[in-house]
């Protein structure tokens, strides 16, 4: 398994779909053992009925498409899986044993699973006083909201971001990528380690609850903050408060971009000179955000006779902030992603997005690909929980544990 | 060495990501020096609303002295510098600090090139120019990053130096954009408000603002009982979400039509009853009168000024072990002032 400082950390990850998963990939990654304690059905049927959207490690489902979903896959690097249907008495009672020996449990759960299935909280400190419990519901615990369906999509609107992003006053846009997500994996991860330190001080555990919305909201401070102070944010495009120009220009090339934005009075004359923009040089920071439409329609003048790998270069010889607008293809092949190593071919040569934490303690060369559905069950069962072979084969033999998902 | 648990001392350089590192060192309970940047990174709201965002329980102080700044860092347990580029990070002695755990946050990391990150591509109308993400996010989602590498480090009793790149952070941030081209050879698109691959979900304008709505498969029958159309069931152009996919435009149109006749309080109602995902478009004055929030306490009273307050977020995550209902910004003093 992986190395690093969080080595001795044991993990038992109940999360689902996004942002649970990239936490504790995070974590995964840093060295802590994560168990996945997966559903039997979690990862699908044993026959897809249509290609996943992200599609098939490998490019065909095999003959385990249910462990070749690219998009599963992805998140669950470095990670063990125990295959255990927790609805079971035998199930529920095998994952107590296992709180027992954990120092967190993870989970993203709508805010009554944990209760329905008597896993909450207050059940997990009764075998385990020491146990932090990391809940990660759309809406937390409590609250109106909390019995609100929640995805990220949904959630990003209602902290406020999409109020001050879009074209123009009337024209809001989303991210359309569920940023709450990725944002409460970092957040969530951060959390567990805060709480962790907090148990070496006090001895105690805790329920760590961290929502989506709250994560969301949190990262929409600085906006709300100013608005109490009396200023007002607008939706303002791609130009940006205090830059200009600031901007993403159209090149020559069929939905082909650059993105440029100067900070000083030196990027911007140095701008001016390589695109010999018709524009006055001794204008200042002011009279700068104040000419923006005629900034703009200058530069793009000039950007769209050029292909982009022209106006990137010239512009980065002078240091003026620019880069191409990569699309995922440029983004995998991009010299400075090869050059750190970013992507890695762990899964049957696929590249997958690192970590963006790089230190000495920790490596790629230590990761170890998702595991199979269910493949770690005798492993942790018998070592952590010291079950004998034949209770295994109990487990198995009422469906309590799988290896592959129940016909 | 490291210091007592209870005293981990935490020394910020920089600005916007070191900064959130640093708010989550300080929420945690420890002792967070901050050395006020030379030039301020340019800010998406007023340097005062940054400030109380970030920088509330620290001590502040004003320094360009490199010997002072190498003596703070050599007496800290965890350091955090961002910068605008390795050199700028390194021109401050960085790497001659003997400080158990350096973190530097970096827009292309430390063996720096120039490039962008594959996110903004994705963002906006299909006709139109990409849409950059507005404010800080990237800033604090590597200050997260960073701070939860340093602090798996004090966890562990771990030294070392940490290197993020903000450009690696960006590229972490997509759920399935990268294995849709490397596995399913599909390079994604821009659509709008529209997340595409699943029909409807998107943006829609209803009589006093706008709703976004993520129907997945699952919740498509409950939605059309929502709509007061549960006959869209039976519809043959929408018994799939493939089929739904295709008559994209026709479901829009029978969406938009129906509401535009509600509130956002309306529809936010029946989907409450119908449990489907919605959420509404709300203003920033909206969020901080939102009953929810204001019901789990997510705001946290600031001071600062002697006697002017504003209501901050507070960190996401909610401990019982940590509780400050009050918090206090500094002001920068002068290193001489001690």
């Amino acid at each position: 398994m992986a190395k690093g400082p969080l080595e001795n950390v044991r993990i038992l990850d109940l999360t689902h779909v996004w942002a649970g998963p990239l936490a504790t990939r995070i974590l995964g990654d840093l060295g802590a053992q994560i168990l996945k304690v997966e559903p039997p059905m979690g990862r699908g049927p044993q026959v897809y009925p249509t290609v996943p959207l992200g599609g098939f490690i490998g490019g065909v489902p095999g003959d385990e498409p249910w462990n070749v979903n690219a998009v599963f896959v992805k998140l669950m690097r470095n990670k063990k899986s125990l295959a255990l249907n927790l609805k079971t008495e035998t199930g529920r009672s095998a994952f107590l044993e296992l709180v027992a020996v954990c120092d967190v449990v993870i989970e993203n759960f709508s805010a009554r699973a944990m209760v329905g299935l008597r896993l909450d909280y207050e059940h997990l400190k009764q075998v385990n006083p020491q146990i932090i419990h990391v809940a990660m519901p759309g809406y937390g615990l409590s609250g109106p909201y909390s019995e609100r369906v929640a995805f990220g999509p949904t959630v990003e609107p209602m902290s406020g971001l999409t109020s001050v992003m879009g074209y123009s006053a009337d024209e809001p846009r989303a991210t359309a990528m569920a940023i709450p997500d990725p944002t409460s994996a970092v957040n969530a991860a951060a959390a567990v380690v805060t709480a962790l330190r907090l148990r070496e001080q006090t001895g105690e555990g805790q329920l760590v609850e961290m929502s989506l919305h709250e994560s969301a909201t949190s990262y929409a401070g600085p906006w709300l903050i100013d608005t109490q102070l009396g200023h007002e944010p607008e939706r303002i495009g791609n130009r940006h408060p205090k830059l200009a120009p600031h901007g993403i220009y159209p090149c020559e090339g069929e939905d082909d971009w650059v993105a440029i934005g100067c900070r000083t009075d030196s990027e911007y004359r140095a701008l001016c000179d390589i695109g010999d923009l018709p524009l006055d040089r001794g204008w200042t920071l002011e009279d700068r955000l104040a000419n923006q439409n005629v900034l703009d329609e200058a530069i793009v003048k000039w950007t769209r006779t050029l292909p982009h790998e022209s106006v990137v270069d010239s512009l980065c010889d002078a240091n003026v902030p620019t880069g191409k607008v990569l699309d995922t293809a440029g983004m995998l092949v991009n010299p400075h992603s090869i050059s750190r190593g970013f992507f890695v071919p762990l899964e049957k040569g696929t590249p997958m997005p690192g970590n963006p934490i790089k230190m000495d303690a920790i490596s790629s060369e230590d990761w170890e690909p998702c595991p199979k559905l269910g493949e770690h069950n005798e492993q942790v069962l018998s070592e952590w929980l010291d079950y004998e072979p034949d209770q295994i084969q109990t487990l198995y033999d009422d469906g309590v544990i799988v290896n592959r998902p129940p016909r | 060495m490291f210091s007592e648990e209870q005293s981990t001392r935490v020394l910020e350089i920089g600005n916007y990501s070191a900064g959130y590192a640093g708010k989550l060192f300080a929420h945690a309970g420890c002792d967070v020096v901050r050395i006020e940047p030379e030039h301020r990174k340019a800010c998406w709201v007023s340097s005062r609303a940054m400030d109380l965002f970030l920088h509330h329980d620290k001590r502040r102080v004003r320094t360009f002295d490199r010997e002072l700044i190498a003596n703070l860092a050599n007496k800290a347990d965890v350091v955090l510098v961002d910068g605008e580029s390795a050199d700028e990070v390194l021109a401050i002695g960085f790497e001659s600090w003997q400080t158990a755990i350096k973190v530097a946050i970096t827009p292309f990391g430390m063996t720096a090139i120039l490039a962008l990150g594959g996110y903004t591509n994705l963002m906006g109308d299909p006709d139109r120019a990409p849409l950059t993400l507005p404010g800080h996010y990237v800033d604090f989602q590597s200050g997260g990053y960073a701070y939860t590498a340093a602090s798996s480090c004090l966890l562990g009793r771990h030294k070392d130096t940490i290197d993020i790149g903000m450009l690696e952070v960006i590229m972490s941030l997509s759920q399935f954009t990268t294995v849709m081209w490397t596995c399913a050879q599909t390079v994604r698109s821009r659509h709008g408000n529209d997340f595409w691959s699943v029909v409807p979900t998107t943006l829609f304008r209803c009589k006093d603002g706008w709703v976004y709505i993520n129907i997945v498969p699952g919740f498509w029958d409950p939605f059309t009982t929502c709509l007061d159309l549960p006959e869209l069931t039976l519809d043959p152009r929408f018994l799939t979400n493939d089929l739904r996919m295709k008559n994209r435009d026709a479901l829009h149109e029978i969406i938009a039509d129906v509401f535009i006749q509600w509130s956002r309080s309306e529809i936010q109602q029946r989907a409450e009853v119908a449990r489907i995902p919605l959420g509404a478009v709300l203003s920033f004055p909206e969020v901080l009168n939102d009953p929810h929030l204001n019901e789990r306490s997510m705001w946290q009273r600031i001071n600062y000024n002697d006697g002017d307050s504003v209501l901050s977020p507070r960190p996401p995550f909610v401990m019982s072990a940590i509780k400050r209902d009050v918090l206090a910004l500094s002001e920068p003093k002068d290193a001489m002032d001690g």
